[in-house]
């Protein structure tokens, strides 16, 4: 139910700023405000405004969030840790990160998008960017999120604050408690917030309990400000995330450790020219976990001497730590020119080992066997980005930036180089590569209404290194194992989007088509040659470049108000795609529409929800999809406001699922339910 | 990461001293009896030499690779670098009834000439001491005296914990018997592994000939998880009954080798395979 009242307001703020952007026309104004709002969807969550309300939301989790902004759809594997998906794009294809700051999940069958990292609490805004146009913080081609952090509040009213919430799901019996705190004074400022979750297993709209769908997390996260004067501060921040006995019902095994901790130092001078500084450092550790699955399995075919049944363990631990800094300067150079110079460079170090360990029944245990499914490889970036916004005439802006990116690999492990000779390939130990990406953005106002944005852009990515080098990578939803590609070449992409803005007091309308045309797409080619190492494994993918891949993506945000305490919203999402002119692209999301409608007075909201999806019949059974049916959900939810005695305090109820349907989504691995008919409430206490 | 990044360069300046010291390791005399045991001494009286056999380690069923050192036995601090060395292995099976009965081994003498100062060459046993009493005669003709002479060592060939030969009769017309023995990989890793195999023919009793005439196919499986190796290179004849190919293993584990012996395109031999765990 608080997705709803996130989503109005993340519709509401997105046009509300686009709105303003119409007023900031003048050249002097605010370089940042104005770049974000010409081609970013910003999502300000703490804006004065919403402060109270995205605070009585707070216990959704990112996921939820995730879900309700516009071009993005969300891969589930399980009830944790979704994985998102931008217009088609996912996974090596996005650009994710915290202020700027990289950071790569550990784990080979991508249980942990690093937003399954941070919680809504952390963060101050999302900035969604599409297409190639997403490479400010790395080249990419399909898109950028990037989180930024909380901050602490220099001598203000907020400086000094202190709250804690207390949430309930029936669906999961899930239980959640957030606290945020600050100080402040004239030249410091302090403030930490955190979370603590713990979900048991849920109840599907068809009365089942589904197995493997709990998780327990906590997360804090605390920042240290100091500002010597007006013009120059100093900030640090400190975030750890662990989360425990996650299940993954969509996958063969779970996760018994999911562990992140982040520390970054931050420079910024706000003057004519502003200057920001970050050094960072941040280290994953993921921990798969199949002991508390029915390890016991009946083989098709009997090995020689032994029973045809055996239990199996698979231990695989992942890690992936990244040391990085950026400096980043922005020059209004003339009146009608404003210039952003972006500097950065990180290493990543990143491992991942199996080892098998099998008894047949009967038997005296298998010798283990031991691979390294990632071998360890030390990825560094170099990058330096510029962009360039002209003020042509009052109604017309154009924007350019340019970005190159010096990538260098270094097989840290002789294993790796050794596995790999399996292949006939002879590994280079270092490989270098350089990575450009191009756009150009132009936004022309026709009427004080009506605005037009175009983007045109070139962009290319690194290959991921799963997708190089990975080895015998199980896939649970095709059922492969996927090997990488040592000599895999860039991924390519051109880009155009339109992007349509219609406001006025009553209504405001938002509809961006976009297209990207692929080139050596990357994905997994069958290849006949080599035998599947998993015994439930259908075969083995070799990821490959193919020649062209095309996605279509077209969004319609509308939020329209007929009176004054009353406003209607709606969202609608579609993404096409294709695979060399025939194939179809596999795990596109049908058409989804959400539309709600909201009653506000004084200290009392209600709001409606309704969420539907079109079956998607265009599947790609090569690669494991099969149909999936429409369905409807409702949700509906009320809160309300009061203060007692110098604690304000706020209450909300709501009921998700109102009709406890049954139902799944298209990127739902596993094509396991979603949860039933959940009662949620949900109380703050703040000072 | 810090540390990786110093780890590389740890790894940088070692090499670099590696590389710098590595003419000096040349020009200095390699010691060809490192890694290796001696397994039996003694004089061939007649000529004059004394007679030392190193191996990795005790007699095994299989290929021995038995490196023959010869020592003047007036002078012992002088090694003799020019003769002719022949193994003669002689096994001897008692019987129930009748004479025991008597056979050899396939065997490869050393050159002439001393390589680094040592005799390497190789024997091997087809069977291990349990069935009878192997004797390891070496007949020695000394170059530097002319003259010759035979020492005889009773020595214990062990059944080792991994087979690493296989006997067997050829499903062919002639019947013929042959000795496979697996040679490499001694220190299998994973990744690419040069495999390599010995095929010798029994023509009588006493004569075990190197053969080139077969063809080899090898297999690799992971019997545990059912699953093979791509690319693997079947071994093809590199000369005196040596064949030479590339073995692929995915992971650690129990490994299993299954090889077919051909001839003519015809499999001769049956299930015949070699484990290798690692
Ligand atoms: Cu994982």
């Amino acid at each position: 139910m608080y997705k709803i009242l996130f989503f109005l307001f993340l519709v509401f703020m997105h046009l509300q700023s686009n709105a303003e952007s119409l007023k900031l026309r003048s050249p002097l104004s605010d370089t940042v405000k104005l770049r974000e709002v010409m081609v970013v969807s910003n999502i300000p969550l703490d804006d004065k405004d919403i402060l109270n309300f995205y605070r009585t939301n707070q216990f959704s989790t990112l996921d939820n969030i995730n879900a309700r902004l516009g071009g993005l759809s969300l891969i589930k594997r399980g009830a944790y840790a979704l994985e998102p998906q931008m217009n088609g794009f996912s996974g090596g294809q996005l650009n994710v990160t915290i202020d700027g700051m990289k950071m790569f999940g550990a784990c080979t069958d991508k249980m942990d998008p690093v937003t399954s990292y941070i919680e809504p609490t952390n963060l101050k805004m999302i900035k969604l960017k599409s297409g190639t146009n997403g490479s400010e913080n790395g080249c990419n081609i399909g898109g950028s999120m990037d989180m930024t952090l909380q901050e602490p509040t220099l001598n203000t009213k907020q400086s000094n604050f202190a709250s804690i919430a207390f949430g309930y799901e029936s669906v999961s019996q899930s239980r959640n408690i957030l606290f945020s705190t600050g100080l402040g004074n004239k030249k410091w400022a302090w403030m930490a917030d955190g979370v603590y979750r713990k979900t048991e297993n849920y109840r599907a709209g068809n009365e089942q309990i589904i197995p493997f769908t709990q998780f327990e997390k906590t997360n804090v996260h605390s920042a240290l400000k100091f500002s010597p004067d007006k013009i120059n501060s100093f900030k640090a921040d400190i975030l750890y995330d662990m989360a425990n006995n996650v299940g993954y019902p969509a996958l063969p095994m779970d996760v018994s450790l999911a562990k992140a901790s982040l520390f970054a130092l931050e420079f910024q001078r706000k003057a004519k020219i502003q200057l920001k500084a970050k050094l960072y450092f941040n280290q994953i550790i993921h921990v798969m976990d199949d002991s508390k699955r029915d390890s016991l399995y009946l083989l098709k075919v009997k090995p020689v001497g032994k029973s045809d049944s055996v239990y199996m363990r698979m231990d695989m631990p992942g890690k992936s730590s990244t040391l990085g800094a950026y400096f980043q300067m922005r020059i209004p150079w003339n009146e009608n020119n404003h210039l952003t110079i972006k500097v950065d460079n990180y290493s990543n170090y990143s491992i991942a080992e199996m080892t098998m360990h099998m008894r047949y029944a009967g038997f005296a245990p298998e010798p283990p066997m031991y691979m390294q499914t990632w071998p360890a490889m030390l990825r560094n970036v170099a990058g330096i980005y510029v962009e360039n916004s002209t003020y042509l005439s009052p109604k017309l802006v154009l924007t350019a930036n340019a970005r190159m990116d010096y990538n260098v690999d270094n097989l840290q492990s002789e294993y790796g180089q050794q596995q790999f000779s399996i292949f006939n390939y002879t590994l280079e130990k270092v490989q270098g590569k350089l990575i450009k990406s191009i756009n150009f953005v132009a936004q022309y106002d026709f009427t004080n209404d009506l605005t037009l944005t175009t983007t045109l852009g070139h962009s290319e990515r690194m290959p991921t290194i799963g997708e190089r080098l990975g080895f015998y990578l199980f896939n649970a939803y095709d059922g492969y194992d996927y090997i990488g590609n040592p000599y895999m070449k860039t991924e390519k992409s051109n880009f155009v989007k339109m992007d349509f803005q219609f406001t006025n007091p009553v209504i405001k309308i938002n509809i961006s088509p976009s297209i990207s045309f692929l080139n050596d797409y990357i994905m997994g080619i069958t290849d006949f040659n080599i035998q599947a190492m998993n015994f439930y494994a259908n075969g083995i993918r070799v990821y490959t470049n193919v020649p062209s891949a095309k996605l279509f993506s077209t969004d319609l945000q509308l939020l329209y108000t007929p009176v004054q305490n009353i406003s209607a919203f709606w969202l609608s999402k579609f993404t096409y795609g294709e695979i060399n002119h025939t194939e179809v692209m596999p795990l596109i999301p049908p058409l989804k529409n959400i539309i709600a409608i909201q009653y506000q007075k004084d200290e009392l909201q209600v709001q409606a929800e309704c969420e539907t999806a079109l079956a998607q019949n265009r599947i790609n059974s090569n690669y494991g999809e099969s149909k999936t049916p429409a369905f409807t959900v409702f949700n509906i939810k009320g809160a309300y406001g009061f203060t007692l005695s110098k604690v304000s305090m706020n209450f909300s109820a709501g009921i998700t699922n109102l009709f406890n349907k049954a139902y799944y989504e298209h990127l739902d691995w596993g094509r396991i339910y979603r949860p039933g008919r959940s009662l949620e409430l949900y109380l703050k206490m703040s000072y | 990461m810090k540390t990786n990044i110093l780890n590389i360069t740890i790894a940088l300046l070692i090499s670099v001293m590696f590389f710098s010291c590595k003419d000096d390791v040349e020009t200095t005399k390699v010691n060809s009896l490192e890694g290796l045991i001696k397994l039996e001494e003694g004089y061939a009286i007649g000529a004059a030499a004394k007679v030392e056999v190193w191996g990795k380690k005790n007699f095994f069923m299989g290929y021995n690779n038995l490196t023959v050192v010869l020592l003047d036995s007036i002078n012992p601090t002088d090694t003799l670098k020019d003769a002719h060395i022949y193994f003669q292995p002689l096994m001897t099976m008692p019987q129930t009834t009748g004479m025991p009965m008597k056979h050899a081994c396939p065997v490869e003498n050393p050159n002439e000439m001393a390589m680094n100062g040592v005799f390497p060459g190789a024997v091997a046993f087809v069977m291990p001491s349990m069935g009878g009493a192997w004797n390891l005669g070496i007949y020695v003709h000394n170059h530097k005296n002319d003259k010759s002479a035979t020492v005889n060592f009773e020595v214990t060939v062990d059944n080792p914990p991994t087979t690493v030969m296989s006997v067997f009769t050829s499903q062919s017309p002639d019947s013929a018997k042959l000795v496979l023995s697996l040679l490499q990989p001694q220190a299998p890793k994973v990744g690419m592994n040069d495999i390599e195999f010995t095929i010798h023919r029994k023509a009588s009793m006493m004569e075990w000939p190197a053969d080139s005439t077969y063809t080899i196919e090898i297999t690799p499986e992971m019997p545990s998880m059912g699953h093979g190796s791509p690319n693997n290179v079947n071994p093809v004849h590199v000369g005196n009954g040596h064949y030479k190919g590339k073995v692929n293993f995915t992971m650690t584990g129990e490994w299993k080798i299954n090889v077919a012996v051909k001839k003519d395109g015809t499999t001769v031999s049956k299930n015949v395979y070699f484990n290798i765990t690692f």
